[in-house]
């Protein structure tokens, strides 16, 4: 294998990404990163408010990958509770001042149509549309398969300041792999 | 009944209920791994302790949330949705949602709660530095 740690760590620095992270996530990875996100925001003078949507965006997405990536560490089926799953998260700059949190990771080729038409029905809503659908499903029950509120993706679109972009890779015939990218502007 | 008392962690908020004083705190992050496992004992102190409450006794939620998630806040429509049920049967229940000034998302979140409440007293309270 031909790795050159020195060009890796150029590129990154070249590409003005904050944070990058390919591998198995933890809840205490989520935590870890979260720190030194804000840390790293803050020190970049990215401002309150764009740093709070980065980080909710960074929070909401790292824990879709903890909760529904088809992409386990091993074969833990007896410890559900503490099982790893994987997937990618990297933030970065874009433009003007502005940032991107694009996060991936493999999903069941099956489950395409349903994820897709979850995003589809928030990506082109206005802000005031959002807010109204946001607080409607805050107060009803989740839907089945749910782990959290169902709240996760209207979150992110409402902090987004551009439709959410999305693709699906194919892998293989069971496996696809997702990815979503969110831009929030200065 | 006993108090509540749970310490925060780098992802879930201290919560301070205090049985006594009729102050009922929640302070920090919130971003738990299993947001319905953390909230469960938190919402079911709540449920005993609205039982048992007469209509005299005046009551204090203070909220003081730096940041949450989506799930989290879920939960708290959850808990305003049980003071306001509370306050509908003629208890004296108000909520202080504090923030900081420059935490703007967090008084945009404190807002858009207090426009889906009827009747429950939600002070939005925003402070400068100490």
């Amino acid at each position: 294998m031909n790795f050159d740690l020195y060009d890796f760590y150029e590129e990154v620095k070249t590409k003005r990404i904050l944070y990058f992270y390919c591998g198995p996530i933890a809840h205490s990875s989520i935590e870890a990163a979260s720190y030194t996100l804000r840390k790293h925001l803050q020190f970049e003078e990215a401002g309150n408010s764009t740093t709070q949507a980065v980080f909710s965006i960074f929070i909401e997405q790292a824990q879709n990958i903890l909760n529904y990536s088809a992409e386990k560490l091993g074969n833990q089926e007896d410890d559900q509770e503490n099982e790893l799953r994987i997937g990618v998260v990297v933030i970065g700059n874009e433009g003007d001042g502005g940032y991107f949190i694009y996060c991936g990771n493999r999903i069941h080729t099956k489950d395409i149509t349903q994820l897709e038409s979850k995003i589809e029905a928030v990506r082109n809503l206005s802000k005031e549309e959002l807010k109204a659908l946001y607080k409607e499903k805050r107060r009803k029950e989740p839907e089945p398969g749910s782990k959290g509120a169902g709240l996760g993706l209207i979150e992110i679109a409402r902090k987004s300041s551009r439709p959410l972009e999305y693709n699906f890779s194919p892998i293989n015939e069971s496996f696809s792999f997702f990815s979503i990218r969110v831009v929030v502007e200065r | 009944m006993n108090n509540l008392l749970i310490e925060k962690t780098q992802s879930t908020p201290t919560i301070q209920f205090d049985f006594l004083s009729n102050v009922l705190k929640i302070s920090g992050e919130s971003f738990p791994e299993n947001t319905a496992k953390f909230y469960s004992p938190v919402l079911e102190w709540l449920r005993e302790y609205i039982e048992q409450l007469d209509s005299a006794t005046e009551v204090t939620m203070e909220f003081n949330i730096i940041y949450f998630n989506s799930s989290t806040s879920k939960i708290f429509m959850t808990i305003f949705d049980m003071l306001e049920g509370a306050v509908e049967n003629g208890k004296k229940i108000c909520v202080n949602w504090r923030c900081d000034e420059k935490n703007e998302t967090a008084i945009e979140c404190g807002e858009e709660f207090k426009e889906d409440l009827d009747v429950l007293p939600f002070n939005l309270i925003i402070e400068g530095d100490q």
